[in-house]
């Protein structure tokens, strides 16, 4: 009897260590890769606080002696020219950025209900044909849709790059907005068409709402996506008051030598908009809406 | 509340026919169960009439209106859904409410509806919730609220009990039964448990294939089955159906099976079986028609019993004869083994015969 439960409870012990074992070496991978993501953006926002020389010192100042916020104060003066550079860049991303946003919104919603609720001939075709331009790398289409937008006279104008970026986020947004709509019983929307509501209004009053994590995680994939952007725009625009941050912030710096301060002061205020947008719209993330709408 | 009118309704899906001629009539006030296995055309009839999907051909009609281009909503017609479809991101008050602020009620009005309904379905304290923090039986309720809140010519109910656990059911059966009795509702309510048909219907529709097979109360359903496929749906256990030959002997019209034995046929069957299209005939008989007998008789035929089921009431007792299982309800103080030698007696008042061609019931005249 003894040695039966003892040999229970070695082997339950046994099981137990190797588990932890998994769960700690878990942890370690977690907190390495924390610091892989991490430490660079500490780094940044320390060397954006720093005075041009204190940044160039070696052995690195680990905090600076003194900091100071002359980069974001340069940066963000409108009297200056370096402040004039980097708000009009700011200005610039932000307006390609909101339209390729709106417009996939637009274009996807729509686009992805009817994947996922009509048949229509073609529609597996159409389907996969949207991810088509995902399976080859953007370079690719580089030349090819310069010489496009030449031929429709939109090079240096904001729309050659939100049709650009329309062209690469809507196949993902589709798809993502699709597997929403899946998930989406189609008993609510015949419910609401009985209840007295239209199929339009059966979309909007009750699939809408529920669709909303989806649409607002396609919003935000839209908008880092083209907020981020650096090869199109660094093609498509020359003129200086025209480019986007990517664009902007490598080619002035790189013009007024090392400016690491002020460099790393304007790449933490370009993420600042990203990491804002994110911090607010998170819980939509993670908000499981539909949960208790059917008993499956 | 209005009569319904279906009138040599298809619909078909490419090259597959869905639904095949189907033409019933409900009544006003009536309540008519469509009952089927899977993929029977049950649901999709119910869609139809609904306008959730377009007709192929034939006529729906409502009231005095035929609606087949008519969208749901002009319909005059309320659903509740084997899920409840309840909207999720709504308060129970706001799903009550929907389908009146869609009609543009002034708010008071809607109030008064809804605060009412809620009083008659007994969910006064659950106005604020979520359907998440809802049971299923209140789920349940709150659906049937929905539907009942607009006061609709015609109830369409799909399946919306089986996602219930059977206690429940049981319970909801007999309130969905009440709540029919008291408003003189029209509701057609579509099941594939043939035992809610029998239970709660006034006419049971029996379809399968996307055929209707019979149309009556589930009484004469359930005494007179049309053919084959509704004798073995209809009750439970199964009807028991086993494949004989007509013949004559001694002057009498007998039934021989390959196992050797023969059953002598009373003057009437002898009579529904001269109207067979084939000597190939069928014998249906319940369980409760067939008497069980552990000694040899005169007339009864020998078996072996299989399996032995008590339910307590009643002892099922399952046996093969020519190659059917056969089913005997026994009292349970009869005691039977498996294996053991019995006889059978059949019941000619109350014993079915069937062609084996037509698979339809074979009548006397």
């Amino acid at each position: 009897m003894s040695t039966v439960s003892e040999t229970i409870s070695r082997g339950r012990s046994a099981r137990r260590v190797r588990i932890d074992g998994w769960r700690w070496g878990g942890r370690a991978f977690l907190v390495f890769m924390l610091l892989y993501t991490a430490l660079p953006m500490i780094w940044m926002l320390l060397t954006s606080i720093k005075s041009g020389f204190a940044a160039m010192q070696f052995p690195p100042q680990w905090w600076p002696d003194q900091p100071t916020l002359d980069s974001y104060q340069k940066l963000l003066d409108p009297q200056n020219s370096v402040g004039q550079d980097f708000l009009r860049f700011f200005w610039n991303s932000l307006i390609v950025s909101t339209a390729t946003t709106i417009l996939s919104v637009i274009v996807a919603v729509p686009a992805a209900y009817a994947f996922s609720r009509f048949t229509f001939p073609g529609r597996n075709f159409l389907f996969f044909a949207v991810l088509l331009r995902n399976m080859f790398p953007a370079v690719i289409f580089l030349v090819p849709l310069f010489i496009l937008m030449r031929a429709i006279g939109l090079v240096n104008t904001h729309g050659s790059l939100v049709l650009t970026y329309l062209t690469f986020g809507l196949p993902l947004a589709i798809w993502l907005l699709k597997g929403f709509y899946d998930n989406i019983p189609v008993q609510l929307e015949q419910a609401a068409r009985i209840d007295g509501a239209t199929r339009f209004q059966a979309f909007v009053l009750i699939v809408m709402p529920l669709s909303a994590p989806g649409i607002i995680a396609t919003a935000i994939y839209s908008f880092i996506g083209a907020w981020n952007e650096y090869i199109y725009a660094y093609t498509f625009l020359s003129k200086n008051e025209q480019l986007t941050l990517p664009v902007g912030i490598q080619r002035f710096f790189s013009e007024n030598t090392t400016d690491f301060p002020g460099l790393m002061a304007a790449s933490f205020m370009m993420s600042v908009p990203v990491v804002v947008l994110f911090l607010l719209l998170q819980r939509y993330f993670v908000r499981a809406l539909t949960e208790g709408a059917v008993k499956h | 509340m209005a009569h319904v009118v279906l009138k040599d309704l298809v619909k078909t899906y490419g090259s597959f026919k869905a639904v095949n001629d189907v033409s019933l009539t409900v009544n006003d006030g009536e309540f008519v169960a469509l009952v089927g296995p899977s993929g029977c055309g049950k649901t999709t009839t119910l869609n139809l009439v609904a306008g959730l999907i377009s007709v192929t051909s034939g006529d729906i009609v409502i009231g005095d209106r035929v609606v087949n281009d008519l969208d749901p909503k002009d319909r005059d017609i309320a659903m509740v859904f084997q899920n409840y479809a309840l909207y999720p991101q709504k308060s129970v008050y706001m799903n009550l409410a929907f389908p009146l602020q869609m009609r543009k009620l002034p708010k008071d009005e809607i109030d008064r509806k809804v605060r009412e309904a809620a009083r008659v379905l007994d969910m006064t304290q659950l106005l604020e919730r979520k359907p998440r923090e809802l049971s299923g039986g209140q789920q349940q309720r709150v659906a049937l609220g929905r539907a009942l809140v607009r006061d609709p010519a015609v109830f369409l109910m799909d399946e919306p009990l089986s996602n219930l656990d059977a206690k429940l059911r049981v319970q909801m059966r007999s309130e969905i039964k009440r709540f029919h009795q008291d408003l003189k509702a029209t509701i057609i309510y579509v099941t594939h448990d043939q035992l809610e048909a029998v239970t709660m219907a006034d006419r049971m529709a029996v379809m399968n294939g996307g055929y209707l097979q019979q149309y009556d109360s589930p009484a004469q359903v359930f005494a007179h089955p049309a053919n084959m496929f509704v004798a073995s749906f209809v009750g439970s256990p199964a009807m028991s159906l086993i494949p004989l030959e007509a013949s004559t002997a001694n002057g009498g019209a007998v039934l021989t099976s390959a196992e050797g034995w023969s059953l002598a046929l009373s003057p009437r069957n002898a009579q529904k079986v001269a109207r067979a299209t084939t000597r190939k005939v069928v014998l249906g008989a319940r369980h409760s028609t067939i008497k069980l007998h552990k000694s040899a008789i005169a007339g009864a035929i020998p078996a072996k019993a299989y399996t032995v089921e008590p339910t307590g009431d009643v002892t099922f007792v399952q046996a093969f004869l020519s190659g059917a299982i056969v089913n005997i309800s026994v009292s349970p103080n009869v005691a039977v083994a498996p294996d053991e030698q019995i006889w059978l007696e059949f019941d000619q008042e109350r014993m079915h015969l069937f062609d084996s061609e037509t698979q339809m019931a074979l009548e006397a005249n």
